[in-house]
């Protein structure tokens, strides 16, 4: 992975210096004055591997602060994170894209899993073009769809001076590079395109993997990083970790509103605030309106059971994801994710307070305003 | 001894065995039941493996039939799937670690085997064999993923196109990631195992074989030629299929620069995919139900592509084998 045990412990020392927090609820977890401690559990989960550097940093964050909490979680993917909380091998499970009406089914029913949004990540465009810095190279969503398409070939095609009068582009091919394994990064980029280009739709539509039009593929974001940086000419879609912890040139991207933004942190969150009604169905935040957002961006979701079997465990689980989502949120900006926006956040402790255990209510916290 | 008579020494030994020869009759039927038990564990794995890959692809099966073979599309999202694009990958990059392993193999183990003047050369080449041997394919994968693509990018590549470009087959920009990447990367693999079965099977050829051809005057040359790789060839063919089938199953190395692409090119610099690899990359994140079925009906095929070149091998050491006598 990318260095995350530096990371954790670098977060685990700014935890140090800055968990005094301000007391905003009555879970022990979130700094509530008074409440008890969580309860001695140890939790398992397993799914997604995009969040995970995320997710590593803030459990490992919890158990600094709770040290009678332990969380491990393996990042086997989505769809084994799904199986695996269908067949009740974790405790929780995460994915990149919500499950859907038919794994819903086989967990037992749309009612019995709750969903909720556990950080949010945005991906830019990385490319190798010899003196274009950062920034320089402006990007349109028609522009993008054609170099993924495979009708944008050269680097000084028309369509692409068009948005770069000022910048003198070389008469080179362009090599397009993909993630070749299954990803939530693959998703939101192919439903942003999908969204904003109609024959991209039609032809080739949104999926964890696609059927490409032109390129190579690449496994894992770190693959695609580098043969971006190995071949001349190169461009890809890259998680925005990546772009900043392997100082990788992106390209600035139109956004919805029209203005040309360079993917940020700040700018998915801003986009994120965008969309207030975002369900687990609903999910999609691609294309985002507003003039700072970044318009490649999307949550990644965790999901537990509605009623908890365990009591104690129950607890232990929605006191961690209550924390996650709101003081947690700190430890997603080192790690170069976004912060939950404030509504979603609102939404995701309103759900986690549907969950129960015997019928009893397990997070007793005040909905944030 | 000197109490034995003559008499004595013609009574039969006595039916009754002594214990000894109880004991070891004994130890004769453990050791029957064991290797009985171990056989049939063996068919039993091959056969638990067959039945768990074939079910879960059964949906695909009945979804795709035998068209599987020949589709060319990989659309997960519209869940059509064929796997012509990942078998050709795969027979393509396989057959290239052959032409460029088993000439290069056979005539390391040539020199293992036979070369007299420079022994002091055997130790570190018979020690950089079992190195080659020994390193896990991740590190093989990222050393080609790094250092091999651009080399061959940058010079391998513009040089065969600048000699051979004529050919088809060197036709078409190269990136360095692509069918010759992939199957220099496997000829890497699969030597030592090429080089260490040959060596031994030419070994083995008899000694007075050897000396004859010599004693009638026939060259070193000649006599690997006409008496030695004849003799050894039912063997030598097993060390190629032995390797071909480490080739078509190897994963990791191969997905890092094959470059993942679902095309069929008759050009060997463009970027292609194989069966092992698209298994690994979209097993993980595969939720569709035919999705995932259609990851194991890959895994079929490639199981009935080793039982192919199973049968291959099989006939060839037959037809070769004929009356000669077979070594290995």
């Amino acid at each position: 992975m990318r260095g995350a045990p530096i990371v954790v412990v670098a977060c685990g020392v700014l935890l140090l210096a800055a968990c005094g927090g301000t007391p905003t609820g009555t879970n022990p977890s979130t700094g509530g004055a008074g409440a008890p401690p969580p309860p001695q559990a140890s939790l398992t989960g397993a799914g997604a591997t995009f969040p995970y550097p995320f997710y590593n940093a803030a459990f490992y964050a919890y158990n600094l602060k709770f040290s009678q909490v332990s969380v491990n979680y393996q990042s086997v993917g989505s769809g084994a994170g799904i199986q695996q909380l269908t067949k009740k091998t974790v405790d929780f499970g995460a994915s990149d894209v919500p499950m859907n009406a038919t794994e819903l089914a086989a967990a037992g029913g749309s009612d019995t899993v709750v969903q909720i949004a556990g950080t949010l990540g945005t991906e830019g465009l990385a490319y190798n073009l010899d003196g274009v810095a950062t920034g320089k190279l402006k990007l349109t969503p028609d522009t993008i769809a054609g170099i993924f398409l495979g009708t944008i070939k050269n680097w000084n095609d028309p369509a692409l001076a068009a948005d770069n009068s000022g910048l003198t582009l070389p008469n080179q091919a362009i090599s397009v590079v993909h993630r070749s394994d299954g990803s939530g990064t693959t998703y939101i980029f192919t439903d942003y395109l999908s969204k904003v280009n109609a024959t991209w739709n039609s032809t080739v539509g949104k999926g964890k993997s696609v059927s490409w039009k032109t390129g190579q593929g690449a496994k894992g974001n770190e693959a695609v990083a580098t043969t971006i940086k190995q071949t001349p000419g190169a461009i890809g879609y890259v998680e925005l970790a990546y772009i900043i912890q392997t100082n990788m040139t992106q390209a600035s991207l139109k956004n919805h509103d029209g203005s040309f933004v360079t993917p940020s942190p700040e700018g998915a969150t801003a986009a994120a605030s965008n969309f207030p009604d975002v369900t687990p169905t609903q999910f999609s935040i691609v294309d985002a309106p507003g003039k700072t957002s970044s318009p490649i961006t999307g949550y990644s979701w965790l999901m537990l059971y509605k009623d908890q079997a365990d009591k104690t465990k129950g607890t232990a689980l929605v006191d961690l994801f209550d924390w996650l989502v709101t003081e947690g949120q700190s430890y997603a900006v080192n790690v170069h994710y976004s912060k939950l926006p404030s509504n979603i956040v609102r939404q995701d402790i309103a759900s986690l307070k549907t969950v129960t255990s015997g019928g009893a209510t397990l997070l007793n916290v005040a909905t944030p305003s | 001894m000197s109490r034995g008579t003559a008499t004595e020494r013609v009574v039969p030994t006595p039916l009754v065995a002594t214990s000894r020869q109880r004991r070891l009759i004994s130890g004769d039927r453990i050791f029957h039941a064991f290797a009985y038990a171990a056989a049939a564990l063996i068919i039993l794995i091959a056969l638990v493996f067959v039945v768990a890959v074939v079910i879960p692809a059964l949906p695909a099966i009945t979804k795709f039939g035998l068209g599987f073979f020949i589709s060319r599309t990989w659309d997960p999202v519209r869940s059509q799937f064929g796997a012509l694009p990942a078998i050709y990958g795969t027979l393509v990059t396989s057959a290239i670690a052959l032409v460029i392993a088993f000439p290069i193999g056979l005539g390391a183990a040539l020199f293992l085997a036979e070369d007299a003047r420079l022994r002091f050369l055997r130790g570190p080449l018979s020690f950089a064999i079992e190195l080659l041997a020994g390193i896990p394919s991740v590190v093989i994968g990222l050393w080609a993923f790094f250092i091999l693509t651009p080399l061959m990018r940058d010079n391998v590549d513009p040089f065969l196109q600048h000699t051979l470009g004529f050919l088809p087959i060197f036709h078409g920009t190269a990136s360095g990631y692509g069918y010759l990447t992939a199957g220099l990367v496997l000829a890497i693999m699969v030597l030592p195992i090429m080089i260490a079965l040959s060596r031994d099977v030419i070994r083995a050829v008899p000694r007075a074989l050897r000396e004859g051809s010599l004693a009638l005057g026939a060259t070193n040359a000649e006599t690997i030629w006409s008496v030695i790789l004849p003799y050894a060839r039912v063997g030598i063919t097993g060390a190629a299929l032995l390797s071909l089938g480490r080739a078509l199953g190897e994963t990791i190395a191969v997905t890092m620069v094959i470059g993942n692409t679902m095309q069929i090119s008759s050009s060997l610099f463009a970027s292609g995919y194989t069966l092992p690899s698209v298994i690994a990359n979209e097993f993980t994140e595969a939720t569709g139900t035919i999705h995932l079925a259609s990851l194991f009906y890959l895994g079929v095929v490639l199981v009935l592509i080793t039982i192919a070149v199973n049968v291959v091998a099989r006939l060839l050491v037959w037809r070769f084998a004929g009356s000669e006598p077979m070594v290995a």
